[in-house]
């Protein structure tokens, strides 16, 4: 006697079909949504250990800020480029220049005197842009931004110096 | 007669099941991460906005905080994500030398709430706060 060939039966098609098409609807919503939020959404920044470390030190460097050299060893006060002298713990000074004008990176350039002691370099970064926020009490504040890739703010925070006497 | 070998009802059943629960944990872990990471980005532009927004108050001189418009007074661009969303300030007298401002941020239909409160104190001028 000949074995019968038994292939699916069209309601197991079905039924396969059907459950797998909830599944492929779930995936699509969820998938939906993530977009959605994606757009509307700028990137988080906050979550990236650079860019944390460039604004903490960030927040140091301008809370211990006496005053802002207009140039320093060629670099000026633009919105790439901060110079600041700023107090050390050491109750010292030195003068930093943040140079953000290569894309993705930072440097953070330390000068004891005229002699470069140090140049801290993060890397992966967004495009960041220095700006001024004058304060009524005349206080020089530094305006800090970030856009994504999309062009949408994703920082904008700003740093007081404290006063000194 | 041998019988056929295959799954019976019940073992199919059974087998489903662990299925559905397998995938429907995984579909819920899912959902809420992303609804997790929506609100950690929500937070965070919301405290990138108060935290700017109090260095202003911080500064406002003492005897001027109840005539300000309660009102935010930096660029708030960075919140434009949570449109529609309200942002308020409320200065609460607590004693003749002391006032707490109270900086808040709502959106979500004001289901979702940050808040940043600062005490000042009339130190006389001086650039204490």
């Amino acid at each position: 006697m000949v074995k019968r060939e038994r292939g699916y039966t069209m309601l197991e098609v079905v039924i396969a079909l059907a459950v797998f098409g909830v599944f492929l609807m779930i995936i699509v919503a969820l998938t939906a949504e993530m977009r959605a939020n994606e757009k509307r959404y700028p990137i988080n920044y906050m979550a990236h250990p650079e860019v944390s470390a460039v604004m903490a030190r960030m927040r140091k460097d301008i809370f211990d800020t006496k005053y802002y050299p207009a140039e320093w060893q060629g670099y000026e006060q633009t919105p790439k480029t901060l110079i600041l002298y700023t107090l050390l713990q050491s109750g010292f000074a030195e003068t930093v220049v943040w140079d953000f004008r290569t894309h993705g990176e930072v440097h953070r350039k330390s000068f004891n005197a005229t002699q470069q002691s140090g140049d801290w370099v993060a890397h992966g970064l967004p495009d960041f842009s220095i700006g001024s926020f004058t304060l009524d009490t005349g206080q020089d504040a530094v305006r800090i931004k970030a856009t994504d890739d999309q062009n949408r703010l994703a920082i904008d925070e700003i740093f007081v110096p404290r006063p000194h006497n | 007669m041998r019988k056929s070998p295959g799954f019976s009802l019940i073992e199919l059943l059974v087998g489903l099941m662990i299925l559905g629960i397998v995938i429907t944990t995984t579909i819920v872990m899912f959902t809420e991460r992303q609804k997790h990471l929506k609100q950690a980005n929500e937070t965070i532009l919301a405290y990138q906005a108060l935290a700017n927004e109090s260095e202003v108050w911080r500064r406002i001189d003492f005897a001027s905080l109840n005539s300000t418009p309660p009102t935010f007074q930096s660029d708030t661009a960075i919140l434009a994500p949570l449109a529609p969303y309200t942002a308020v300030v409320r200065v609460d007298n607590v004693s003749s030398n002391r006032k707490d401002v109270t900086l808040t941020v709502r959106w979500a239909n004001a289901q979702r709430v940050a808040r940043l409160g600062i005490v000042r104190v009339d130190t006389g001028g001086s650039s204490l706060w």
